[in-house]
């Protein structure tokens, strides 16, 4: 099992979905046993997902969808 | 180069679903809808004109992604490598998580972790990440924002893989900090509630 000090360490390479899964059930194992690293490491998933969900809303403007398909014409081919 | 319909409609609409986020990070990355929207269509058009050289099979987002973050670093002449050390503070380890017990209560509705992170608005967040320095923004951008692998994102920036990791700690550390910066400013933070002398 991994220690707190490990557990911090790895704490973003694990959410990140980065750790072998060896690793990860170590640190897993240390999660399920200590309160203070598991309230750290639910603020951290939270905190990558609040970042993503609040920069990823922005709103497109009317038309540009439109001008983004006319960017697959056979101009550009012509013009490579 | 001739081109048959289905394969032009197939990878007009492939590369289509992915215009809301490609439109996001480059908001991101420029700062300003026009810009962004240039940068968007300069990618689709880079895109399909080396539709030849685009290997069937290979991740379409990853490689949409790639044109878009080269075409933002050569047109922005944005500095993608050795950030100076001075370019970012160093900021402490679980710098927003010792600060949790600083959110004036008074200010919310409800308690412990989850409120303070759904204090910060949209537009903070995005503010946040726009300040970061290009060399720490784009890999925070491509794995918290659109949760590339650190692979992924070396190949993006080609750059090492240690290297993507190191800026994306630091990175993330700074917009904590800076979020907690503007928390401040909007008077919901009451450091007289932090532990004295509890510094680790």
């Amino acid at each position: 099992m991994a220690n707190c000090q490990e557990t911090l360490n790895e704490m973003y390479a694990y959410l990140d979905a980065e750790l072998a899964a060896e690793r990860a059930t170590e640190i897993i194992g240390h999660l399920k046993v200590c309160t203070d690293c598991q309230s750290a490491y639910e603020f951290h998933a939270e905190f990558k997902t609040i970042i993503r969900v609040k920069a990823q809303n922005d709103e497109l403007s009317e038309g540009f969808l439109d001008r983004l398909r006319e960017c697959f014409g056979d101009d550009a081919l012509n013009d490579a | 180069m001739t081109v048959n319909m289905t394969t032009r409609e197939d990878f007009t609409h492939d590369a289509m679903q992915h215009a809301p986020q490609l439109f996001s990070t480059a908001m991101r990355m420029t700062r300003n809808r026009s810009d962004a929207e240039d940068l968007v269509q300069e990618t689709f058009i880079k895109a399909w004109r080396s539709f030849a050289t685009y290997q069937q099979g290979t991740n379409l987002r990853a490689w949409l992604f790639r044109i878009m973050t080269n075409t933002y670093i050569n047109k922005y002449n944005a500095q993608q490598r050795k950030p100076t050390e001075t370019e970012l503070d160093d900021v402490e380890e679980l710098f927003l998580y010792k600060r949790l017990g600083s959110v004036d209560q008074s200010q919310l509705s409800q308690s412990a972790e989850d409120q303070m992170l759904s204090l910060f608005t949209d537009d903070e967040v995005k503010k946040a990440l726009e300040e970061l320095p290009d060399q720490f923004r784009i890999p925070v951008l491509m794995s918290d924002v659109e949760g590339f692998s650190y692979k992924e994102i070396a190949e993006i920036l080609e750059i090492p893989l240690g290297t993507v990791m190191s800026r994306l700690h630091r990175g993330r550390k700074s917009m904590q900090k800076m979020l907690y910066e503007y928390a401040k400013e909007r008077g919901l933070i009451n450091e007289a509630l932090l532990p004295q002398g509890d510094d680790e």
